[in-house]
């Protein structure tokens, strides 16, 4: 197991890298400069004054060229040094490190919702194929799948701010045992929901032709037992997969979510970096997001073995 | 019964009850009970539309810069009405050409932390907001005039020579005669802050010096506490204020990106105030009184860049202007206010109205005579028309209309609007011909106005314009610009710049600005000055 992490770790270093590069090259040919963007974004009473531009230039380093203002920064990143924003001039790495747990703790509780919503109703859905109750289970998740969170989320909002006296409607962080979070969820979780509901149906009618299932029910055991044994463990490894995929989704991007709840994670602060040229931000970003895919690609990895013994075999050998 | 009960002698249901009332005990009575607490007194409930990571006073732009005057004190400021008011400078003095100032300090300003105000820290926070790494958006407007100033923008000073700090008083010396000197100091660009807590030795800005109470601050109110990443901000009274006393108790500023739900939070009533919300439907959405105040010396136009084709043949410009009827303009854009057509680049300043000044007409005929009288002879030869800084819906409306009455009046079809000139891709960028902008200045005089929107010196002249220069029009500004702030002349001098302007069709005049109170009817004393500050903040007050 440690071997198998260790392996990864080898794997992920040179690639992020390579990303980092690539990232650090488009933001530094492309257009747009972060320094005259401070003066040239303002009302037009500004004096925009090339020496002072320059003056500012200078004092933050970018004056010099691209590969040695690259291998600095990752020289200094390599001594656990983030650097600090050339718009904010915050520390880098107090604002990601702020923002990477709100966005790390959405994702996981989307996921855990999701899970607990989408795996049952699957289950029931396929394990009563073509009933009533199979079409309203499929007919919600196809309507929840059409609803864009850029759309759920203020409407949502807004009705809720119509609704409730005095505005009541819980809006910005407060952790994962506060109440809000409960919007956000809602809307991060409609379309999850509804793609692990459709993923969990279609295996479990599969499943459900398959000789062990018929063999166990032919033995008498009780349907319910059929369920959780039988077909469930079967289901749960590619929607595993899918749950890590989706919890990568939406820490480095739920940014109309966390736009319209107030919530200061990485896809707001990806964003903001992005329109003002932060290269520092953007960087760290980059490698925060890089690192996430991994862990949660690990994290899988993991989780299989525990599902499906087979598995375990398969990377044993 | 007894079965049930564990050995303590309570029963699992009892546990229960209990795990159930402690949750609901600290629900209401735990964080709920701060909220309680902070209601005793007036709270100020606020929407900031970002989260913003700068809150530094000395930044002289940005949204943060909105708040400037609730917590920091300034040399002097201006009331609504264009007065100027001592604050932390009580007199000033020029000597007969207007080239040195006597200033001096309030015996009675006091910073937050109770230590007196002095002369030495009103000099190092010009110094401080006038040192490139400050990155100060608009020190040039305060000091530029200053001997020494130069070298300290420039990074190669940090000591600006031309401004002794003695016991009590400032002797100013400018690098030429300035009879607005004074006006140019009443403003929040650059506050006056603790220098010894502000400013390192390097001569640079402390790092997050400003966040906290830390008393280095001086305004009425002073810094509580900020969560730069969950957007909120609280500020509560300076108890060593030296002026009036605050009449709220407490203003809480929360960070809401989302106009929608800004608007919607705001006629809930769960907040009374927002830092800048600008929307087409702000009247309509929040009544007039929200969006009602001042106008200020700032007016929005349209800007043609005379160095880039089609906007090089003054034919072209004079048909695009008169093909556009302005009155529907203002109505597609701001159809409820607040923001009230204009005419003219200069507004809101002495010698505005100007009797002699022709306004552009709406004559399409004329437009279309003109456009044939064109190097291009008609629309077909026409290059794309590339408009940029259509950045809100407004402006969106604006420059749609815009485009629409010249593919109506002139057969223009070929036109382009974006955000952000690094949104154009290749040689768009170099070509875009169209920059909508503001033009305006913080002192209620036409010829600073002038100075800085349409002389060949000014940013807007040699950014947006594209170079602009006309000796007449320059010559006047000058003229004006060298008279006391009190001669008829020195505006006279500035409406007849403006009218030679004017015959050069270089712009599509759009609104003069409101400075708007961005607060609900329930609030009193919000309104704001040409520095686009609350100019007492102490008055502010909820009924």
């Amino acid at each position: 197991m440690f071997a198998h992490i260790l392996r990864r770790l080898i794997v992920w270093v040179p690639s992020v890298l390579l990303v980092m590069l690539g990232v650090y090259a488009l933001a530094f040919y492309g257009a747009g400069d972060p320094i005259k963007l401070i003066f040239l974004r303002a009302p037009g009473d500004v004096a925009y004054d090339p020496v002072k531009i320059e003056a500012i230039r200078a004092e933050a380093g970018l004056d010099r060229p691209f590969l040695v203002q690259f291998f600095s920064y990752i020289w200094n990143l390599m001594q656990g040094n983030f650097g600090n924003s050339l718009t904010s001039g915050r520390s880098v790495w107090a604002m990601v490190s702020a923002a990477a747990p709100v966005s790390a703790a959405l994702g996981l509780m989307t996921i855990v919702v999701t899970a607990l919503v989408a795996v049952p109703l699957g289950m029931i859905a396929g394990m009563r194929q073509n009933s009533r109750l199979d079409y309203f289970i499929l007919g919600t998740a196809v309507a929840l799948w059409a609803i864009p969170a850029y759309v759920a989320g203020p409407l949502l909002m807004v009705l809720l701010l119509m609704i409730l006296p005095d505005g009541a409607v819980p809006y910005g962080w407060g952790g994962i045992f506060s109440v809000k979070i409960l919007l956000p969820l809602i809307v991060l979780s409609f379309q999850p929901i509804a793609l692990i509901l459709r993923q969990t149906r279609a295996a479990v009618i599969e499943v459900l032709s398959e000789d062990y299932v018929r063999t166990a029910r032919a033995k008498g055991v009780p349907e319910h037992m059929v369920a959780l044994r039988h077909i469930l463990r079967p289901v749960l490894t590619p929607v595993v997969t899918q749950l890590g995929l989706i919890m990568i989704t939406i820490v480095n991007g739920a940014i109309f979510v966390e736009l319209v709840f107030g919530l200061p994670g990485l896809g707001r602060l990806t964003v903001q970096a992005l329109i003002n040229n932060d290269y520092p931000v953007i960087l760290a970003v980059t490698l925060i997001g890089s690192f996430l895919v991994m862990a949660s690609n690990l994290l899988v990895d993991l989780l299989y073995p525990l599902l499906d013994p087979r598995a375990a075999d398969v990377k044993g050998s | 019964m007894e079965l049930t009960e564990s050995k303590a002698g309570i029963s699992r249901r009892g546990l229960l009850q209990f795990a159930i009332g402690s949750a609901v005990a600290v629900a209401a009575f735990g964080p709920g009970a701060r909220i309680v607490m902070a209601q005793e007194g007036q709270v100020l409930k606020a929407i900031n539309p970002a989260f913003n990571q700068d809150w530094s006073p000395l930044r002289g732009g940005g949204v943060p810069f909105r708040w400037n005057s609730f917590w920091n004190a300034s040399a002097m400021y201006f009331n609504d009405k264009g007065e100027i008011q001592p604050y932390v400078l009580t007199e000033w003095a020029p000597n007969a050409d207007f080239s040195v100032w006597t200033l001096k300090v309030s015996p009675d300003a006091k910073f937050a932390d109770g230590s007196p105000i002095t002369a030495a820290d009103v000099k190092g926070s010009w110094e401080l907001s006038s040192m490139p790494t400050t990155k100060n958006q608009r020190i040039d407007q305060v000091l530029s005039g200053v001997a020494g100033y130069a070298a300290v923008k420039d990074g190669t000073a940090t000591d600006i020579s031309g401004i002794v700090a003695g016991e009590g008083e400032l002797v100013v010396t400018l690098a030429g005669p300035d009879p607005i000197f004074y006006q140019r100091l009443a403003n929040h660009i650059a506050p006056i802050v603790k220098v010894s807590v502000a400013r390192g030795a390097d001569g640079n800005e402390v790092a997050d010096w400003f966040l906290g109470a830390n008393g280095a601050t001086s305004g009425p109110f002073m810094m509580e506490s900020a969560d730069l990443d969950s957007g909120a901000v609280v500020w509560v009274p300076n108890p060593n204020f030296f002026g009036p006393a605050p009449k709220l108790a407490r203003i809480e500023l929360t960070a809401v990106e989302d106009n929608v739900t800004a608007t919607e939070m705001l006629k809930s009533g769960k907040y009374q105030a927002h830092t800048e919300l600008v929307t087409s439907t702000i009247v309509l959405d929040l009544g007039a009184d929200f969006a009602a105040g001042p106008t200020i010396p700032t007016s929005q136009h349209f800007w043609f860049n005379a160095s880039r084709a089609p906007m090089d043949d003054p034919k072209v410009r004079e048909a695009l202007i008169l093909a556009v009827d302005r009155d529907g303009l203002i109505k597609a854009s701001f159809p409820d206010g607040p923001h009230q057509k204009t005419d003219t680049v200069m507004n809101s300043v002495p010698g505005e109205d100007d009797a002699s000044f022709t306004p552009f007409p709406y004559d399409p005929e004329a437009a279309k005579a003109a456009l044939a009288a064109s190097t291009y002879g008609g629309p077909e030869k026409l290059p794309k028309l590339m408009f940029v800084g259509i950045s809100s819906p407004a402006n969106e409306a604006a420059a749609q209309y815009i485009a629409e009455q010249w593919r109506q009046v002139l057969g223009i079809s070929a036109v382009d609007m974006k955000p952000q000139q690094d949104q154009y891709s290749g040689p768009d960028q170099n070509a875009i011909q169209i920059f909508r902008d503001d033009v305006g200045t913080r002192v209620p005089d036409a010829a600073s106005y002038l100075a800085g929107s349409i002389a060949s010196g000014s940013g807007n002249a040699q950014g947006k314009m594209g170079g602009y220069k006309n000796d007449a029009v320059d010559a006047l500004i000058a003229e004006a610009l060298a008279l006391p702030a009190d001669d008829p002349n020195r505006s006279a001098k500035a409406q007849e710049a403006q009218r030679i302007f004017r015959d050069d069709f270089m712009f599509i005049p759009w609104y003069k600005q409101t400075m708007s109170r961005w607060a609900t009817a329930n609030v009193s004393g919000m309104e704001k000055n040409l520095d686009w500050q609350v100019f007492a903040p102490w008055n502010v007050s909820i009924s």
